[in-house]
């Protein structure tokens, strides 16, 4: 009688507890050398090769968004732009730099794609092709990222303020791509208030965002109201990659770091 | 004997009459042939030069998107009809090139429709 009044028991413990357990999965937080990490597989596994691993860390210290999201014409979701070997191996997207002739900080940039394979371009194609391979790499993390400020969240690393202390310097240009050479006039920065009572103002960064992106890149695809005041943005949005969450969700710092943004004090 | 000389004279005028004919229809040929290579070596550098053309205006018109604030509606509804001319000639070419110009023709149009609306929308 009791072993039975103590199953009784158990099943109505499982029950509850299932109730009351949260469904999903959590995800997980990426770290500092993982954060702005991109997989390529639109044609790779169809062609017997490994996904394409892209570190944006390495790439966002040699050159600004706009260069490649612009100029190169890389797509803002990763899969989006569906780069083909043969796109490489004539010289744009990853070709335009991964040519085996450009220069970068006195080393050779390795060249992308190429028709005719042998052992030891089999090598080569690995620097890329590298998900679920161990591929040694010319550019160490935590060598590269140990003498920058640091931040809390994404790669820890303050890349704005990296840049004004001259310890990187991203080229805002690139030769046989770039059309915009003069430099741009930076519109005014503005407030948005989140009509949450407490939660301090945003302030948006014109100039920040404009040295590094350009117009375009923004305006009219991620950000497309043209009255100010006319679009709602919502944190959730956001969070699933909509309007800020386009760059703040992956690559730039992420939505977890709200002082970066709610920046304004409250006004008592 | 006369009439045979005669007769073999005929036969000489005849040959030769053939043989310039021939020649001269060959030199003919030949010219028509060296216009059509010279039409076709134009062609090239036409299609080549237009294939500049294109890029040239293509830079040109997306080199000023940094300064897209500054023009006034008339000199973006200008761009704007730029970008719509060049969109056909970047249709034509090869599917890598045709990608990346489609893309960032798109970008550079939006970002001058865009600027264009919004002044038009700051008058209302």
């Amino acid at each position: 009688m009791n072993a039975k009044r103590f199953a009784i028991l158990a099943l109505l413990l499982v029950f509850c507890g299932l109730s009351l357990a949260q469904t999903g999965t959590k995800k997980k937080r990426p770290l500092p050398y993982e954060f702005g990490r991109v997989v390529l597989n639109n044609y790779s596994e169809k062609s017997d090769l490994s996904p394409v691993v892209f570190e944006h860390w390495i790439h966002r210290s040699k050159f600004t968004c706009r260069v490649c999201h612009v100029d190169i014409g890389f797509a803002m979701k990763a899969g989006q732009t569906g780069i083909r070997a043969v796109d490489n191996e004539r010289g744009y997207y990853c070709g335009a730099c991964h040519n085996g002739k450009m220069m970068v900080d006195e080393k050779r940039v390795f060249a992308a794609c190429s028709r005719r394979v042998n052992y030891e371009d089999q090598k080569r194609c690995d620097r890329c092709h590298s998900l679920g391979k161990k591929v040694p790499s010319d550019f160490d993390f935590f060598t590269f990222s140990q003498p920058l400020p640091k931040e809390r969240f994404g790669n820890g690393i303050d890349w704005e303020k990296s840049e004004e202390m001259g310890l990187i310097k991203p080229a805002a240009y690139l030769d046989g791509f770039t059309s915009n050479k003069r430099s741009l006039a930076a519109q005014k920065d503005f407030y948005l208030n989140p009509k949450v009572e407490g939660m301090p103002d945003i302030i948006f960064s014109h100039k920040k965002h404009t040295v590094w992106n350009g117009c375009e890149l923004c305006h009219p695809e991620i950000f497309m109201g043209v009255k100010k005041g006319s679009s709602h943005y919502t944190m959730v949005d956001i969070s699933e990659g909509k309007s800020c969450g386009a760059c703040h969700v992956n690559v730039a710092f992420p939505l977890t770091d709200c002082q970066r943004c709610h920046s304004k004090p409250v006004q008592p | 004997m006369t009439v045979w000389r005669t007769f073999k004279w005929i036969r000489v005028a005849t040959l030769l009459v053939v043989a310039i004919s021939m020649g001269s229809v060959c030199a003919v040929g030949q010219g028509a042939k060296k216009s059509t290579v010279d039409q076709d070596g134009q062609q090239v550098a036409q299609r080549s030069t237009s294939a500049h053309e294109w890029q040239k205006e293509f830079d040109q018109v997306c080199s000023t998107t940094q300064e897209a604030m500054s023009f006034s509606e008339n000199e973006l509804a200008k761009f704007v009809q730029r970008c719509d001319a060049l969109l056909p000639q970047i249709e034509k070419l090869d599917e890598t090139r045709k990608k990346v110009y489609l893309g960032r023709l798109r970008m550079c149009r939006g970002l001058y429709a865009y600027v264009l609306e919004s002044k038009r929308n700051e008058k209302k």
